[in-house]
């Protein structure tokens, strides 16, 4: 219980039964919440227990990808239209934001009812569908969930402001000043001045900490708990293959703290982990904990047991630093936060991104970092959004082909799974104009026709307007004109994550950076083990610097081995007893397998 | 051993027959610096077998003497005999990948540089860990610490002045190829240091010590190694090629900025510094101290004279900046690196590392390990920020008639900017900015700045430019102080 904060709260209610006892006491509306059983169940997968190590990740905003019922909207039909496209780009997981009923003051992170898709999106049929079509090709669907926190608008919250002493008086976390917990950062800053707004129905403030609109749950209710293990029964048992938890490091709140990665959250986490285990094998959890990587590893648990939190979790320093290494042409921004990302459990990977649906995030960086990063690439102020700037990749790299390419090639070869974003694998642009995040979340670019193929409807009627300046716009870049073109940015893309599935070393292997004397070269080998005892080795060199440089590896520990190169099949000259030397191009980068001796 | 000149050979000196080999080996070896000198003759000043009988290969220490024909036309100064060490391997066959390491063969057998051999390198780290006496060399393990127990060491290839080995990317012995007595200020000094539980070096696993004139010498140190480092002269040249590849933006608006990396260097030198000072202690600089420093940098000034006649023009201008070392009142003098440039600080992952405390080459050891000013290692940041800036420039305008007076003030820009950003960085770790004393720095970076016009007038005739335009511009009151 949090004792002292909710003032005016009786016995919390700790199951379900007890809900519904007390709801009928006071005559309040209790929700009956759907079952699973009520729908039809997607077909499943084989359990492969290893599957988001080697897996690529794609995210989806599922309004931003395809309307299917001409409303301006993108909807869940039009997204199960598109697997085509995203099987054949090679995505092996497709991470859906909230598709949730909400009231979209946050892009669906404000979710209204746990177990209702968004109308817009369509249905909850509408999403097993698209389970069912996603599995059939092999690709499997996780979503957000977001735990911390609800809309203003859920029935939870309704019924807890209105009803102090009813069943869902203590979902929330209720004070009657503003005082407590201020050693908890303010997220928002651009919006938000407090984490505590006042509620005039219940006459007492309550505590949120990302908008006001968005009340946090109160965890340390046994039947908030409940509560959220079973939303995530509803959506296992129709199928899905896991969930990314968002905002999860701020669950609970405890005074003297900052309320981020407390003790109390990462038990709360164990118990879901044990639910995924027991009931659903095969399936994971996602942690979207934006801190360093020495407090983010405490999100895969208990090394001993190799891991009974989050199977996975976002690496958030990493992204920032890649564009500051190329930017100062040097290694050492990678090198430096690889080397203090301490080593994960056996069962553990990483999700690594260069951009996704949320601004840039400077949050992990130092203050000359952050303004480091503002210099060079945010020099209009409309680029900047909360800690962070809200842009595309292909503008943030000036849509140079070479740092797009060098960008992914990293992506596709650091130490975790990586999580491409919808349109960066054509170029797309983004839009400053548009307010907040909105910028990065424009319909994708499908074809040059009306609304870019997003939609039939009428363009008026777009829910965001499509990108149409003369370097980004729709015309220029499109799904249908790069599919067309084999030299495109797409097919490129294609192969590269194809290459990357090819050697299990990029997805399982180790890491361990070659150094190198020349500073701008990043060079690094991945190497991994299978049970039969074959060994995959992956030499990947790559060259920060936009001018051609050389550089001496030493790779005496392949000495007579054959680097052969991995997009053409070209063999290098053998390693000798020598320092390897190689050439790269400006922002340019190899990738080598090291095969053993005797299969050359 | 008896020491005697070749090509008298002596009876009983074991390297003998070795000697027109080696006089053929050296000049290959790139740690034998008088590369262009003319060698009059070769003598066997000590030899040792390190080994125990039975061992193989045959394990031999060894140090030689060089004598030039042309010492005493030397500006430098280089004296007539410089002494090198040696470890040799000895075996009738040695295995294939010692092949490139032979100097020659002795009776049946073939001798070869035994850093070549991972047999030995892998016998030296046991015993540095053993704690041995092998005839005459000590292996001495630094307390408290543990070196790794690896396979064999591996040459490190391209390294200047003396010849290391890498233990598995975890620990590198270097050899020192100069025979010098007394104990070596680079293994003093990061012996001084480690105690200090300093984290701005490479941490000590050992050493090997032996005898010269019957005096103490340090053999070889073994540390441990950074392999994943890069060298801050390279990090700021691709810096420096970033702003003059732009049209017209200034260095603190370029993507490839410095500043940060120079305003963390400041601050790791001070640290060496302060941990120097509390490790081997301070004193103050009484007037005869300040001119003695300055009578040494008068010397050095003449000499520059004699051989430069664009020190020469300039030299009593010269002479009144140098005097500063006197006139800038009572300082304080301590242990400091003495040779510091960019070339000797690496970048880690962790941060920023200084390397070989060994001292300026050309000076004695006795003048190596007097207690100096910080300023002098201060300024030989600031000369080199400098060269950084022109090198490109330098190699530029071999080629070109007339230097673009354009690229010349951006580049000044980038040495401003980056030199301020690292008296920043030491003023925030030591509390003193080096810049609050303008006639010491001034005086210590002219004094360097001279060496270098001398040195580069007969080694690199192309860079000679550089340190002649910081000549130039510290003469000017405008190169007073630092912006």
């Amino acid at each position: 219980m949090n004792e002292g904060v909710s003032a005016s709260v009786t016995a919390a209610p700790s199951d379900e039964d007890h809900v519904r006892d007390v709801t009928e006491d006071h005559g309040a509306s209790a929700v009956e919440e759907p079952s699973a059983d009520d729908f039809r169940h997607a077909r499943t997968l084989p359990v492969d227990d290893e599957w988001y190590k080697r897996a690529v990740f794609y995210e989806v905003l599922v309004r931003a990808f395809a309307d299917s019922n001409r409303d301006g909207f993108g909807d869940l039909s039009g997204l199960t239209d598109k697997l085509d496209y995203l099987a054949w780009l090679g995505v092996d997981c497709i991470w859906l934001p909230p598709f949730y009923d909400s009231p979209l003051r946050d892009g669906g992170y404000d979710i209204r009812d746990y177990r209702k898709v968004l109308p817009e999106f369509g249905t909850v049929a509408d999403f097993v569908e698209l389970l069912d079509q996603a599995h059939a090709r092999g690709i499997r669907v996780i979503t957000d969930l977001v735990m911390n926190h609800t809309s203003d608008q859920h029935h939870w919250f309704q019924e807890s402001r209105r009803d102090p002493d009813g069943p869902y008086g203590d979902f929330y976390v209720w004070s009657d000043d503003d005082t407590r917990y201020s050693d908890a950062r303010i997220i928002f800053v651009d919006t938000e001045s407090s984490n505590w707004t006042y509620d005039s129905v219940r006459g007492q403030f309550y505590w949120h900490r990302f908008f006001s609109h968005q009340p946090d749950l109160n965890f340390d209710n046994p039947a908030v708990c409940e509560a959220m293990i079973d939303a995530l029964r509803f959506w296992l048992d129709l199928g899905i293959d896991g969930f990314r938890l968002d905002a999860v490091p701020y669950l609970y709140e405890r005074d003297g703290t900052n309320g981020e990665n407390l003790p109390e959250t990462h038990a709360f986490l164990k118990r879901c982990r044990k639910v995924v285990d027991d009931e659903y094998p095969g399936r994971v959890l996602l942690a979207e904990a934006n801190q360093w990587p020495a407090d983010v590893v405490e999100y895969f648990g208990d090394p001993e047991v190799g891991g009974d939190e989050c199977h996975m979790a976002f690496h958030f320093p990493l992204m920032p630093r890649i564009f500051m290494a190329v930017r100062r042409e040097s290694r050492f921004p990678i090198s430096e936060i690889l080397a203090q990302t301490p080593a994960i459990p056996e069962n553990a990977q990483w999700g690594i991104f260069l951009r996704n649906h949320d601004e840039l995030t400077l949050e992990m960086v130092t203050d000359d970092e952050r303004d480091y990063m503002y210099a060079e690439y945010a020099k209009d102020p409309r680029m900047k959004a909360n800690i962070g700037i809200r842009r595309r990749l292909a503008p943030l790299l000036e849509n140079d082909r070479n740092q797009l390419e060098l960008f992914t090639a990293l992506l596709l070869s650091l130490p975790g799974s990586p999580v491409l974003y919808y349109g960066d694998e054509i170029g797309m642009g983004d839009n400053i104009w548009l307010g907040d995040r909105d910028g990065v979340r424009s319909p994708m670019q499908w074809t040059p026709d009306r609304n870019a193929g997003f939609s039939t409807c009428d363009p008026g009627r777009l829910n965001l307007p499509i990108i149409m300046d003369p370097v980004y716009g729709y015309q220029a870049v499109n799904v249908e004109a790069q599919s067309n073109s084999t030299a495109s940015l797409l097919h490129w893309n294609r192969r590269m994550i194809d290459i990357r599935k090819q050697h299990p070393a990029f997805g399982l292997g180790s890491f361990h950076e070659l150094g190198g004397s020349n500073p701008s070269v990043l060079a690094y080998v991945r190497e991994h083990v299978d049970v039969d005892g074959h060994r995959d080795v992956v030499l990947c060199v790559n060259n920060m610097s936009r001018f051609p440089q050389p550089v001496e590896l030493d790779l005496i520990a392949w000495k007579d081995r054959v680097p052969t190169e991995l997009t053409g099949g070209v063999p290098f000259p053998a390693i000798g007893e020598l320092p390897y030397l190689l050439t790269l191009p400006g922002h340019g980068f190899y990738w080598f397998a090291i095969h053993e001796a005797e299969e050359r | 051993m008896p020491a005697t000149s070749s090509p008298d050979r002596t009876p009983g000196d074991p390297l003998a027959d070795l000697h027109d080999a080696l006089l053929a080996w050296l000049p290959q070896q790139r740690w034998f610096p008088a590369k262009g000198r003319q060698v009059a003759g070769l003598r066997t000043v000590s030899h040792a077998v390190v080994s125990t009988p039975g061992e193989t290969p045959t394990v031999e220490h060894a140090v030689i003497g060089v004598s030039f024909a042309d010492a005493a036309q030397d500006p430098v100064g280089g004296s007539a005999e410089e002494r090198y060490q040696l470890v040799l391997g000895v075996q009738a066959s040695p295995p294939a990948d010692v092949e490139y390491a032979v100097i020659g063969r002795r009776g049946e057998d073939v001798v070869y540089d035994g850093l070549a051999d991972g047999r030995i390198s892998r016998q030296f780290l046991a015993l540095i860990t053993e704690n041995a006496v092998r005839g005459p060399l000590r292996f001495v393990a630094e307390p408290d610490t543990e070196a790794p127990i690896v396979g064999p060491g591996r040459p490190l290839i391209g390294e200047q002045s003396n010849s290391s080995v890498i233990y598995g990317e975890r620990a590198i012995m270097k050899l020192f190829r100069r025979a010098t007595a007394g104990l070596n200020p680079d293994l003093e000094l990061h012996r001084a240091l480690g105690r200090q539980g300093s984290g701005e070096v490479a941490p000590l696993l050992g050493a090997i010590e032996g005898e010269i004139d019957g005096e103490p010498m340090t053999v070889a140190m073994l540390q441990t190694y950074a392999s994943n480092s890069a060298d801050g002269w390279s990090m700021a040249q691709a810096s420096v090629r970033d702003l003059l590849a732009e049209a017209d933006l200034r260095p603190d608006e370029v993507g490839g900025d410095f500043a940060g990396e120079a305003h963390r260097i400041g601050k790791t030198v001070a640290a060496v510094h302060l941990e120097l000072a509390a490790a081997l202690g301070t004193h103050p600089l009484d007037a005869r101290g300040a001119e003695e420093i300055e009578a040494w940098m008068l010397e050095r000034l003449e000499r520059a004279a004699a051989a430069v006649p664009g020190v020469a023009e300039q030299r009593d201008a010269i002479a009144d900046v140098l005097r500063g070392v006197t006139t800038a009142g009572p300082s304080t003098v301590q242990r400091i690196h003495g040779d510091l440039h960019l070339g000797q600080e690496l970048r880690t992952p962790t941060g920023w590392l200084v390397i070989d405390f060994e001292g300026e080459p050309s000076k004695s050891l006795a003048d190596r390990v007097r207690p100096d000013s910080p300023m002098r290692d201060v300024a030989a940041m600031l000369r080199s920020f400098d060269y950084a800036a022109f090198h490109q420039l330098s190699e530029w305008e071999q080629s070109a008639d007339d230097p673009d007076p354009q690229l010349e003030r951006r580049a000044q820009e980038w040495a401003d900017r980056n030199r301020s950003a690292f008296c920043d960085g030491y003023a925030e770790a030591t509390g003193t900015d080096p810049r609050e004393s303008p006639e010491l720095l001034r005086a210590y970076e002219l004094d360097k700045a001279v060496y270098e016009v001398l040195y580069e007038t007969r080694n690199r005739p192309g860079w000679v430019s550089i340190p002649l335009r910081s000549m130039r511009r510290l003469l000017t009151p405008a190169g007073r102080g630092e912006r």
